[in-house]
């Protein structure tokens, strides 16, 4: 940054601004070295902001009843008489023997499953539709989608049961159907923006060639689209199985078809007892593990789906 | 030359005919979507709107009658009262020994009993006098009071605290990936199960850790009932929410951040700009529209909060949403319940316009 001149009068007046710099160098790694400390606390801070209460569900599932008990608790599963390290595995036993928890799984895995596919196969043609074909009525379309993905689901909650009741519809199709409510305007609304981003030339070349619009749908954005499918897949699989007021609703005359979230609220555990919280955090460390699994395994497209939409503005 | 007009039209023709049937296509794309939006929304609310004007009940053979407006002026008459200062036989106001706070009338005896009875939903002092607000159901008044509350606490520590972990993460540093892993974490995390994981962590003895830091800090007795106490329920419930989406909001607010170029800091830099006007003039006006975007998507999410409140307190404390459910599973009043409903879609409805309002008014700047 600063060039020693040649000029000897100068020379002097040089030395004092390196000593100066040399000063403020000195200073600035002694800040440094500070704001590196405070830095790596913060970091440690929220690593254990965002970590800690799973932790804490992970060491209370290890413990017995009796540890669980103890007062004041302990953050790690400790043996009540001499303080050792102790831990037992009894609550994901009964866990696993739960035929309510293992049920409320495979209601799950259906029901999440089954949305997915139908909302990502309807989803598709509107998105295609709005995204690369020119009709009108376009612009209120895209506009009633937008307005749909904000949607309050508890202001049909009556209307929806209404009708469950009235055509005795099971509890298990009736979820599917109405977590379109908030999965289709979400798959729509992403995928239409997929499908704007992709280039026309393929989709011109094709139509010179003869294509049909379906066949260059299917034969060539479809293909093209298949990461954005992954994406909003995981996305609105994930918010279905998150989903709990449909389900609660839903199921109250229905309990073999709970779902993981309603199994979780409404746990009683094996032996009747009051709130076995032990098991309760045993099946929610187990329901938690396969989703932390899924959603660190596709990180990268989590985080871009998720920040697709808000980020353009 | 002839040839070339006699082309024109034809092809002209020809466009239109593909245009048409590109029109055609895409209609039929859209039906699916269609039907099944009708089918689960459209229709539903529409039942839900006619049934609000009914006293329909579940399971019951009575018949169903229209009540017009009766369910609405049930759940949303309210009554602003004055309670009067207690006098002692000399009409001197009686003081409290304890507070030292003046005695009020209790508002039961100040609030309207007739035609309908109005109770108690909360009493407040302004300018030296005690009012009381009084509903013909309090329960709902004060759930959609509860749930405004929570909305904007929450929505103010996310973002702040969301801002803040963004900020942080966006510095070039060894291990930057596994903490954004990390963040994913209680995004993944069940709502129902986190709020579980809470309601142990909450319980009122001091097996649970709150208890235990609280009474470690010399706070308490390790006995507070964090979760029925109502001066710690809506607390409770805004660091469980928080704890739950503030991930969200910093994965958003990063994204944002990294849309930033370098070059507005290195000039800012230069110009001898410090952290804070840097911050100022450069990292908030241009994460703005991020900003205003999650801002939207949380609120009007916030304001339909259910699994939290119903898992958490059942009925000890409601939301809006857990309010609606409790009237139509519990005590199966269709009618009343759907009135509810539609109380709620309007008001997410009118924040949802103003924020869009809002949002479009940002576009412009």
């Amino acid at each position: 940054m600063t060039d020693v001149p040649t000029d000897t009068v100068a020379a002097g007046t040089a030395e004092r601004i390196e000593m100066r710099e040399r000063d403020f160098a000195a200073r600035r790694r002694r800040k440094n070295l500070l704001g590196r400390i405070g830095f790596w606390a913060l970091i440690v801070l929220i690593a254990v902001f965002l970590l800690f209460p799973f932790y804490w569900a992970i060491n209370s599932s290890l413990k017995t009843e009796s540890q669980l008990r103890m007062t004041p608790a302990t953050f790690i599963p400790r043996d009540p008489a001499t303080g050792d390290i102790a831990i037992t595995f009894q609550n994901y036993d009964a866990v696993f023997q739960n035929p309510t928890f293992i049920n409320a799984i495979k209601n799950s895995a259906i029901v999440a499953v089954t949305v997915t596919v139908i909302a990502l196969v309807i989803g598709s043609f509107a998105g295609f539709a709005l995204g690369k074909l020119r009709f009108r009525g376009k612009t209120p379309s895209l506009y009633l989608i937008l307005s749909m993905t904000m949607f309050p689901q508890v202001a049909v909650l009556t209307g929806l049961y209404a009708v469950i009741l009235n055509f005795d519809i099971p509890a298990i199709p009736s979820m599917i159907l109405s977590y379109l409510l908030f999965t289709l305007p979400f798959t729509v609304w992403v995928l239409t923006s997929f499908f704007q981003q992709l280039p026309m030339d393929l989709l011109q070349s094709a139509q010179v060639d003869g294509a049909t619009p379906f066949q260059s749908f299917r034969m060539i954005l479809l293909p093209l689209t298949a990461p954005a499918l992954v994406t909003t897949g995981l996305l609105a699989f994930i918010a279905a199985v998150n989903e709990y007021l449909f389900a609660l609703t839903f199921t109250t005359i229905e309990p073999d078809a709970r779902t993981i979230p309603v199994a979780i609220a409404l746990f009683t555990g094996t032996v009747s007892r009051q709130e076995p919280f032990g098991e309760i955090m045993a099946a929610a460390v187990l329901v938690t593990v396969p989703l932390i699994a899924l959603v660190l395994i596709f990180q990268k497209r989590i985080i871009g789906g998720l920040t697709a939409g808000a980020v353009k503005g | 030359m002839a040839v070339a007009t006699e082309e024109k039209p034809k092809r002209r023709r020809r466009q239109s005919k593909l245009a048409k049937g590109e029109q055609r296509l895409a209609y039929w794309l859209l039906v699916p979507t269609l039907v099944v939006l009708v089918a689960i929304a459209f229709y539903p609310l529409g039942s839900v709107f006619y049934s609000s004007f009914t006293d329909d009940t579940f399971a019951s053979d009575v018949d169903t009658n229209f009540v017009g407006f009766q369910n609405y002026s049930d759940l949303l008459s309210i009554s602003f009262v004055e309670l009067d200062p207690e006098l002692d036989e000399s009409g001197q106001p009686v003081i409290d020994p304890e507070t030292g706070e003046p005695q009020y009338e209790s508002p039961v005896e100040a609030l309207p009993r007739e035609p309908r009875r109005y109770r108690n939903v909360f009493t407040f002092g302004l300018f030296g006098n005690q009012y009381v607000l009084g509903a013909t159901d309090p329960d709902f008044i004060l759930s959609i009071f509860d749930t405004l509350i929570f909305t904007v606490s929450t929505i103010a520590l996310e973002t702040i605290i969301g801002l803040g972990i963004a900020l942080v993460l966006n510095q070039p540093f060894r291990g930057r990936g596994v903490m954004r892993a990390a963040m994913l974490v209680p995004w993944a995390i069940l709502t129902a199960v986190s709020s579980r994981i809470w309601e142990w962590m909450f319980i009122d003895t001091r097996a649970g850790f709150f208890n235990v830091v609280f009474q470690n800090l010399g706070l308490s007795d390790g006995q507070t009932p964090f979760l029925a106490d109502e001066s710690f329920q809506l607390p409770a419930a805004i660091i469980i929410d928080v704890w739950k989406t503030t991930p969200f909001m910093a994965l958003l607010l990063l994204a944002g951040l990294a849309l930033i170029p370098d070059e507005l800091y290195e000039a800012a830099e230069v110009d001898g700009a410090s952290w804070w006007s840097q911050f100022k003039s450069v990292t908030l006006p241009l994460l703005k529209p991020t900003l205003a975007v999650a801002l939207v998507f949380r609120t009007l999410d916030a304001l339909r909060v259910f699994d939290l409140f119903q898992i958490v307190f059942a009925q000890r404390k409601y939301s809006m949403a857990s309010f609606a459910y409790y009237e139509l599973i519990d005590s199966q009043r269709l009618g009343y319940s759907s009135a509810a409903s539609v109380v709620i879609f309007f008001i997410i409805t009118i924040f949802a316009i103003l924020y869009i309002r809002s949002l479009g008014l940002a576009e412009d700047d």
